[in-house]
């Protein structure tokens, strides 16, 4: 099936570009490798019937939120001597990753329990814009509003904490 | 098979803490928790797809809402830390330490 | 006739009452004090209103039966457990009545001489807080129903000694004094709850849960055995030697006298020091019951009179001799109530409280206008200057050696007599011989003070009479220093024993007959040592005294027989060592132990999960995998 073979695809892509963003040095190359990933990840969300998400996976995540962190970085102009040395790194790599062994297959034993389903696309209002805004202004309008609450926080603690850094340069 | 979803999302979210647990770059750091919520969204998505409900979709479009603030503080920090001490490793900001 | 009345607790209350509100006035104005009239105005309130309720009780029980004579009033029941119920009420009968009169009529006299003796001095409110509180503690002690009650009082009259005696406590040597009196009392003290508890613990089943006081006690008394019933009566003795300053617990009395000098006459004359022979007499019906233990009294009380008088003789300190005859007559009384002569002891204590306030007094006024000079050798010929006080004072040394018609013979007399009569003979002689050292210390004091030539030309100019609001006291405690004999005349001189008779319902008192002939013998005799004793002391000290060192036995008698000296090497050292060693290695070793053990044990746990607060935050993220990993395997066992 094509949906698999796809999957199979993005699969892959979003597990290279992980590790990337894990094992380059320096900060932009591990940005664009997230930004590879999040794109397949879209598809992934694609290949689900969530076409809501996928859009927003595109236009807020690896648009706008990649994008300012690859603004930041190239902001800072970093240099070779700013980043760190970071030279046991991949001690703590194999480490970790043995540490998470236990922690992957628990968890991929979970997941393997749940009865499958083939997955296929499914009818036109599943996911869509319309079918989503319904749900999401009925049964979770309360969680929304909270959810803007937390962006207002967000707004206010930004303006404090660039204050801060108007203070520190006076 | 949905499962195999799930089984990703496991996988990208095991490399996003070996991410957080291995780089001292606070850059990757933070990206890397990125991920570890984009691993989350995946499985909501796919759990949303297994049950035929959409409550899963909505909860990751909320998730995306909370990592667009997380990414726009966590920016905003790691800059004040980079101005008070022109260093971009974790380990210089150990205040904690007794 | 009704025994229950509702106005008995005043008589406590009201300067109880007073010592608080003067507290809090000079607790909230000590910085800037209020006027010293509003003080003593307020302080005189307290011992004139007890001394008019008295005065309303006493009335009020001479008209009741003669048998039946008490009233109470029960405020609250204090506590109850088990058998043990104890009210807290008020008792008054015919004893404790006497006591009230004179207790609050010469407390008031003090107050009155106080209010001139302490003119001008810093912390004047706190003294007549302390006073009046002094007074109240004793009334409440007179007046308790049962022993527990008088525990209340027999504790505040120590306590108040001890902050009045302290009371100028910018002087060490001050507070040591009043920490010595209160130290000493505490030993009785212990003797005195030791003997009530061992007193319950023998009447517990005869009390069966009734209250817990006099009138109970004495009905259950006969249920007691031979032996709980001495033990109750030494031990009870023990708290009265304390109190009342016999061997061997004399020691805090003439230390006492660093205190103000009307703190001294109030301590001596009418309150605390009488509180030993009132506890006796209260439970005369036991003291009856056991002779060995009234025995025991009459020894230690003649010879502590014996003891005291001997070292009188050689004291150089005006108020040192004068405590020293208080313990001499103290031992009189007990003598007198040992030797089941209860209202001659009780009598005694009636008359001495007016000469011994009088001469307390007196020496203060002699004090006051010197200027704080104590030693009797720096002074002399006061006679001119201060023709009052001069006159006031023989008075007092009069009535304090026993000289008729004075107020001292009567009673003195009385317990020599009842010694003789119920066969105690030796008792009598030493009587006698005291009564002879009682004339000549006196005397000494008499002749040095105001006779012969001034010794220190200086002060003798400076001296005066104290003003009208010391000497009004003075002459009023002179009348009855004078007359207060002649309350119980004897029916040797045709009288009819008025205090005896007044006292009778409460005491258990065997009157015996002894031959007119033998009364008079003795009477003659005692008035003859007396008479030569004052004569040896004029002999010796009226024209030309010599203050030269004294040697030998008199050294022995100025250093008070080294009894303090003794008491220091051979129980307050050992025991200031004995506590040395508990602080210096008992305490810190051993007790604190565990203590420190556990400081330690949770440093040494610190120091040792230090090391994991690495202080990165990428440590503290392992830290969360390796648990989260730990936990996985553990869930996955079951899964």
């Amino acid at each position: 099936m094509y949906i698999d073979t796809l999957f199979s695809i993005f699969a892959l892509i979003a597990i290279a570009g992980s590790l990337g963003l894990v094992l380059f040095r320096h900060p932009m190359q591990s940005a664009l490798c997230l930004a590879v990933t999040m794109i397949s990840l879209a598809g992934i969300y694609a290949l689900l019937s969530a076409k809501l998400i996928f859009l927003l996976q595109l236009i807020v995540y690896a648009g706008a939120v990649m994008a300012m962190i690859v603004f930041i970085i190239m902001f800072l102009n970093l240099r070779e001597k700013d980043l760190p040395e970071e030279r046991e790194r991949f001690t703590y790599l194999i480490g970790g990753a043995v540490l998470l062994i236990p922690v992957a297959w628990f968890m991929i034993k979970v997941m393997k329990s749940i009865p499958g389903v083939k997955n296929s696309i499914v009818g036109n209002g599943f996911g869509s814009i319309k079918e989503l805004g319904q749900v999401l202004f009925t049964n979770w309008l309360v969680p929304f509003e909270i959810i803007s609450l937390l962006l207002l926080v967000t707004l206010v603690g930004a303006v404090v904490l660039a204050g801060i850094r108007r203070e520190s340069n006076d | 098979m949905i499962e195999d979803y799930l089984v990703l999302s496991v996988i990208l979210f095991c490399i996003g803490i070996l991410g957080v647990i291995s780089r001292r770059n606070v850059f990757t750091v933070l990206m890397s928790i990125e991920l570890m919520l984009n691993a989350a969204n995946l499985a909501f998505v796919a759990f949303a797809r297994l049950n035929e409900t959409m409550d899963g979709q909505i909860l990751a479009m909320m998730v995306i809402a909370v990592a667009a603030a997380e990414a726009a503080l966590g920016l905003a920090v790691i800059i004040l830390l980079h101005r008070q001490k022109g260093r971009l490793d974790s380990n210089v900001f150990s205040l904690l330490k007794g | 006739m009704e025994h229950t009345v509702n106005y008995l607790v005043c008589i406590p209350l009201l300067p109880l009452a007073g010592a608080f509100v003067l507290g809090m006035m000079h607790m909230l104005t000590c910085k800037n004090p209020l006027p010293e009239k509003l003080y003593s105005f307020l302080a005189m309130l307290g011992p004139l209103g007890s001394l008019i309720f008295t005065v309303i009780i006493f009335s009020t029980l001479r008209e009741m039966p003669a048998e039946s004579r008490y009233l109470t009033q029960n405020m609250f029941t204090w506590f109850s457990a088990g058998d043990l119920h104890v009210d807290m009420g008020l008792f008054a009968d015919p004893l404790s009545t006497l006591f009230l009169i004179f207790v609050t009529f010469i407390g008031s006299l003090i107050h009155i001489y106080s209010i001139g003796y302490m003119a001008g001095e810093e912390n004047y409110g706190k003294y007549f807080a302390y006073f009046n509180l002094f007074l109240g503690s004793m009334l409440i002690l007179v007046l308790g129903n049962g022993p527990v009650v008088m525990f209340i009082g027999w504790e505040g009259v120590g306590l108040c000694s001890y902050l009045l005696i302290s009371f100028y406590t910018k002087d060490r040597d001050n507070v040591l004094a009043g920490n010595k009196a209160f130290i000493v009392n505490r030993v009785g003290d212990l003797g005195f709850v030791l003997g009530v508890a061992v007193l319950f613990w023998g009447l517990h089943s005869a009390l069966g849960g009734a209250g817990f006081d006099y009138l109970n006690i004495k009905a259950g008394a006969s249920t007691l055995t031979a032996g709980t019933g001495l033990a109750v009566c030494l031990l009870l003795f023990i708290g009265a030697t304390g109190k009342s300053a016999q061997f061997p617990l004399y020691v805090w009395l003439p230390d006492a006298m660093a205190g103000p000098t009307p703190v001294s006459a109030l301590i001596h004359a009418a309150t605390m020091v009488t509180a030993g022979i009132y506890m006796v007499a209260r439970f005369s019906f036991l003291y009856a019951s056991y002779p060995f233990a009234g025995d025991v009294v009459a020894w230690v009380g003649i010879l502590t009179a014996l003891l005291a008088a001997i070292i009188g003789c050689f004291q150089r300190d005006i108020k040192k001799i004068l405590a020293y005859s208080t313990v001499s007559q103290l031992g009189y009384m007990f003598a007198g109530v040992g030797v089941a002569a209860y209202s001659a002891g009780i009598f005694h204590v009636f008359t001495h409280s007016f000469f011994k306030a009088l001469l307390f007094l007196g020496a203060g006024s002699v004090i006051y206008a010197l200027h704080h000079e104590q030693d009797i050798w720096k002074m002399g010929g006061l006679k001119k200057k201060m023709p009052l006080t001069w006159i006031v004072m023989v008075i007092g040394a009069l009535a304090l050696a026993g000289f008729p018609p004075f107020a001292g013979f009567f009673s003195k007399d009385e317990i020599l007599f009842m010694a003789l009569a119920k066969g105690h003979w030796m008792i009598w002689l030493i009587g006698v011989c005291v009564a002879g050292l009682t004339a000549f210390y006196s005397f000494r004091l008499i002749f040095l003070v105001f006779h012969g030539k001034p010794r220190d030309q200086k002060s003798y100019d400076n001296a005066h009479e104290p003003p009208p609001v010391m000497t009004v006291p003075l002459i009023i405690l002179a009348v009855g220093a004078t007359f207060a004999g002649f309350f119980n005349l004897p029916a040797f001189f045709s009288g009819d024993s008025m205090v005896s008779t007044w006292l009778a319902p409460s005491l258990l008192e065997h009157h015996s007959e002894a031959s007119r002939v033998t009364e008079g013998v003795a009477m003659v005799l005692s008035i003859a040592v007396v008479l030569l004793g004052i004569f040896y002391a004029w002999k010796k000290f009226a024209s030309k005294p010599e203050d030269k060192p004294l040697t030998g036995f008199a050294k022995w008698g100025e250093d008070k027989f080294y009894v303090d000296e003794f008491y220091n090497a051979f129980i307050v050292q050992p025991w200031i060592a004995f506590g040395r060693t508990i602080s210096n290695f008992i305490e810190p070793n051993i007790v604190d132990l565990p203590v420190k053990g556990t400081t330690w044990l949770y440093g040494v746990l610190g120091m040792l999960f230090k090391v994991f607060q690495a202080g990165y935050v990428r440590v503290y993220a392992i830290y969360m995998v390796i648990g989260l990993s730990l936990m996985s395997i553990f869930l996955s066992q079951s899964l």
